[in-house]
């Protein structure tokens, strides 16, 4: 028999519903998977045996009974504060609203995932519990922030996982690590015991190896049907600057092979302030979450983070207020943009993951951090507000994988996992099935 | 001293925050990158676009 966490989500689930998976064999190889395979990985913070099976002891039946899965640092857990990549708890132990949403699921929270310090970066690697690597090549950043749960889901470890996305933090590692993430519409999952309950462009959301997976992760963290409908028949909007501007060559041919694969009528669209979109992102992301960081503590953070966040605290608060400005014009360009298209188009990530050694990025404009890049490809779903999913569609000759990013209006969800289903089929499957180097 | 240099020195001494050369020198590459960024959406014509009064992220703007 194949290791029970080599099936999906959904026929873990299915398997134990028919009992031809036994949930105690389950978790204990789910556990030992994840012995065994994090070490390179890193993307496991902690796993806790006797919680699991506490938990597991007391599941109701559920759409996800018996099914391991892995929660990103920030939610309160009963027997764990979250600490946000961090040394220290930044909330005690508790009940958060999505805790509670998994377990009335009957699904067994098995680790916390790994993730980038304070969910301020989109590599990864600036961790206290050191960086985590990609399932493609460990020598390669995993992302971030949610980079535990992309890597763990990628690598086999669980089938699913909740990351959170404020500047792309669940579709950017997704596409790292070459599964499916899925950003829901702002507010659409609950707040209650995260670290970052303060903020105005933050969410939590499913990361998954594939769309249907995905769906029925995200029905449980957003406690509403997702029905599946026909993603054949979309209409698909290419806003060409900036997000398709200064593209790693093999990023951009596999992003637009496969939009030509999807059989989607294609139109241009102009979004009005999308050339702001990177530092409105910027200035609303480090502005929101200034407040929280303990200006006594600085001296004991790392010298990026450090200078970060002195850079941050002079910037003028005029900056700010225009930067909510671009904001609401992006909101009204996203809003008129939908009257034509389903879903606006582009690459998730700039360039494939770069190395945890030096997490910079190669364009056709030069080396660029990382961030900079991906923040420019993401933050635009958040300021808005708006649904979005990064689906795999190539490999990079690099050797990592290359992941396409979807937008759809406000609540829907649903239409983007059809279309994220819909590329599946366009493309044979071959890249939400293909199997990374260290799950071989 | 530059601009930047006072701007960052000014800042921090109100804030109770000390500035090294190491963070100077990060702070430097930072402004560099983001430098433009900012002083392009200074520079914008936003004059007609007004910030939502009650921002709602979950739901389309108020307003066209």
């Amino acid at each position: 028999m194949t290791h029970p966490q080599d099936l999906s989500l959904r026929h873990q689930a299915s398997h134990l519903a028919t009992g031809e998976l036994d949930p105690r064999e389950l978790l204990a190889a789910t556990l030992a998977r994840i012995d065994e395979r994090d070490g390179a990985l890193n993307s496991i913070a902690a796993s806790f045996a006797d919680e699991s099976a506490r938990m597991l002891a007391q599941a109701p039946p559920g759409p996800l009974y018996g099914v391991p899965v892995a929660i990103k640092d920030m939610f309160q857990l009963p027997w764990r504060g979250p600490r946000d990549g961090s040394a220290e708890e930044h909330l005690p132990a508790g009940e958060s609203a999505l805790y509670r949403r998994l377990r009335d699921a009957g699904a067994v929270i098995v680790a916390v995932t790994n993730m980038h310090l304070y969910g301020a970066g989109t590599t990864g690697e600036v961790s206290a519990y050191g960086p985590v690597a990609n399932p493609w090549d460990p020598e390669r950043c995993g992302g971030g922030s949610s980079g535990g749960s992309a890597a763990a889901v990628g690598a086999r470890l669980v089938g699913g996982a909740v990351g959170t996305d404020g500047g792309g933090s669940v579709r950017l590692p997704a596409a790292y690590c070459g599964i499916t993430g899925l950003k829901p519409t702002f507010a659409a999952t609950p707040v209650e015991g995260y670290t970052h309950a303060y903020t105005t462009m933050g969410v939590a959301g499913p990361m998954c190896r594939d769309a249907a997976d995905t769906r029925l992760l995200a029905e449980t963290l957003i406690d509403r049907p997702l029905p599946k409908g026909d993603g054949s028949r979309l209409r698909a909007g290419v806003v060409s600057s900036p997000f398709w501007d200064d593209l790693d060559p093999d990023v951009e041919r596999s992003c637009r092979a496969t939009l030509e694969a999807s059989g989607w009528p294609v139109e241009d669209v102009t979004l009005p302030g999308a050339e702001h979109a990177l530092i409105a992102s910027v200035l609303r992301l480090t502005m929101e979450s200034l407040p929280a960081i303990r200006l006594d503590q600085l001296q004991e953070l790392d010298p990026l983070t450090r200078a970060l966040i002195k850079y941050e605290l002079v910037i003028p608060a005029r900056s700010l207020m225009r930067a909510d400005r671009v904001r609401t014009l992006l909101r009204r360009s996203a809003e008129a943009a939908f009257d034509s298209v389903d879903l606006l188009v582009w690459p998730t990530v700039p360039a494939p993951a770069p190395r945890i050694d030096n997490p910079t990025i190669e364009l056709p404009s030069g080396l660029l951090p990382a961030d900079v890049g991906n923040v420019r490809q993401a933050g635009f779903g958040n300021l808005c507000g708006l649904p979005g999913i990064s689906t795999p569609v190539g490999q990079h000759p690099s050797g990592v994988p290359i992941g396409l990013q979807l937008h759809a209006r406000w609540g829907g969800e649903a239409l983007l996992l059809d279309a994220a289903e819909q590329i599946e089929r366009a493309t044979g499957r071959r890249h939400v099935d293909a199997v990374p180097v260290i799950a071989r | 001293m530059d601009w930047l240099e006072r701007q960052l020195r000014g800042g921090l001494e109100e804030a109770g925050v000390e500035l090294d050369e190491v963070d100077l020198a990060i702070i430097r590459i930072v402004n560099a990158l983001y430098g433009p960024a900012l002083r392009a959406l200074d520079k914008a014509d936003l004059s007609d676009v007004w910030p939502e009064t009650v921002l709602d992220p979950s739901r389309p703007p108020t307003a066209r």
